[in-house]
């Protein structure tokens, strides 16, 4: 079974559209979901959510219609953690733990407890005075403590240092050695990205650039370095992306399985693959 | 929605304890002004609620949640009356100890309560705290306008406006219950309309 499936998502809202989406998260799998701000990340998020009614498309999550009446019970399943806490910030950690008990009838006191002892969170201060690093942590805790089947995180290592990021991505690694629980987390930390996900999916501008498995994604591009002579002899089709550098040299992102075997290539990152297909798009 | 109204309680609580401290205060006014008072303002307590959510854009996260629109829009409803019920029932007790007013003044001011809620949540949840007060406060105008020249044609003086008082306290609450049929929906369809 698919975690997420959207199919020919359409949404519009002036000057910004989301376009013809489609996008299939396997159950057991991390998917990232990249793309500048403003590319249309939170929306795709709100719309697999039912948040958002979409103008065209169907999405559903956990094998039910998000447009559906039964989707309401569905999103106890679904643990969601979003760029900010969300809760009015006068609440306390102990607090928190008693509303989300009334909303979910899965929720796990023991969880929650052990959660915010892990997160050194204090039960009783107003959560109006943590750090971003702490708001995040209670968000997380929240998330995880109502046996959810599938995380959705909307940017919710942004804003956090190295260390805090590094702990949290630790936490839903070990979400994920269930084999039935999945993720979603949109980012534009894609570094993160890289070390969690099983599949990367790009948006830009509204529109899913690409949706691959990580790996494969890494196998099949290559950087080519070299003089710009060299540059113009791989076929075009080949050439992802490219930027001129210093002395005529060029760096171009290119398909492994269209360039000679014997070219040498660096393994790129998924952020070196991410900025030069951008770039060629724009050129196009 | 237990969750929902458990969540403004606990939002809420601070304002609650002036709450208390004020209708205590309240109670000593002469006549029924004091209980009267204290049981629309109560009916206003829905309306921080719903600027505490705005402000740290809870919708965005509740509509993610397993909260239907129906939860989110009726724990308005039933935290405004749940909110006017307890200060009508502390009125009534301080009527009680005190030996002043009627009770039927504080069951009238609790269905004004009821109806200037039905009125006004529709504009709060449609187009928010900042924009829907301006909409709420000409009702409250409008409605305790037109009622208190309604009352003074039908009940010039005091004694007539006793006689009136029976009438009232039975056709208060039955205006509360259709206005209130009436508001429901209409917020449901206003709410949807806003997400």
């Amino acid at each position: 079974m698919n975690a997420i499936e959207l199919n020919h998502i359409c949404k519009s809202f002036g000057s910004f559209a989301i376009q013809d989406l489609n996008l299939t998260v396997p159950s057991g799998t991390i998917c990232g979901l990249v793309g500048e701000n403003g590319a249309g990340k939170s929306t795709t998020i709100r719309l697999l959510m039912g948040a958002l009614r979409p103008d065209s498309g169907t999405a559903s999550v956990l094998g039910t219609d998000a447009s559906s009446p039964e989707f309401v019970r569905i999103r106890e399943d679904v643990g969601v953690v979003l760029d900010e806490a969300h809760f009015p910030e006068t609440l306390n950690a102990l607090q928190v733990g008693k509303i989300m008990a009334d909303t979910y009838r899965q929720w796990e006191p023991a969880v929650y407890e052990g959660c915010l002892k892990r997160f050194d969170l204090p039960e009783r201060k107003p959560f109006k005075d943590f750090s971003r690093g702490m708001t995040m942590k209670l968000a997380i805790a929240a998330a995880l403590s109502h046996r959810p089947k599938l995380l959705v995180l909307d940017e919710a290592t942004s804003g956090l240092d190295p260390i805090v990021r590094d702990e949290v991505l630790e936490i839903f690694n070990e979400f994920t050695r269930e084999e039935d629980h999945s993720i979603l987390i949109s980012s534009h930390i894609v570094s993160d990205l890289e070390k969690l996900c099983d599949y990367i999916a790009f948006l830009h501008q509204g529109r899913l650039l690409f949706c691959e498995e990580k790996d494969r994604l890494l196998e099949d591009y290559g950087v080519f370095v070299g003089t710009a002579e060299q540059a113009e002899s791989l076929l075009p089709e080949a050439v992802a992306g490219r930027e001129a550098r210093d002395y005529g040299g060029v760096r171009a992102l290119v398909r492994r399985s269209m360039v000679p075997e014997s070219l040498a290539l660096e393994r790129p990152t998924v952020e070196e693959i991410i900025l030069f297909i951008v770039k060629g798009a724009e050129k196009r | 929605m237990k969750a929902l109204i458990r969540k403004d309680f606990y939002v809420l609580w601070k304002q609650m304890r002036i709450f208390i401290l004020l209708v205590l205060v309240f109670f000593f006014f002469q006549g029924s002004f004091g209980s009267v008072f204290i049981v629309i303002w109560c009916a206003m307590l829905p309306y921080t609620a719903l600027a505490y959510d705005e402000r740290c854009k809870w919708d965005q996260l509740a509509a993610m949640m397993p909260y239907s629109n129906r939860d989110m829009v009726l724990s308005k409803y039933v935290l405004g009356w749940l909110c006017a019920g307890a200060a009508s029932v502390l009125s009534l007790a301080a009527q009680a100890v005190l030996k002043n007013g009627d009770f039927r003044v504080i069951l009238l001011s609790f269905c004004a309560s009821v109806c200037v809620l039905a009125i006004t949540l529709p504009l709060m949840l449609r187009f928010g705290v900042e924009r829907g007060r301006m909409g709420m406060f000409l009702m409250i105008f409008l409605v305790c306008g037109g009622a208190g020249i309604l009352a003074e044609a039908a009940a010039p003086d005091s004694a007539a406006a006793l006689r009136l008082l029976p009438a009232a306290a039975v056709l208060g609450p039955v205006a509360a219950a259709v206005l209130t049929a009436v508001s429901i929906p209409v917020s449901l369809r206003l709410y949807a309309a806003r997400r």
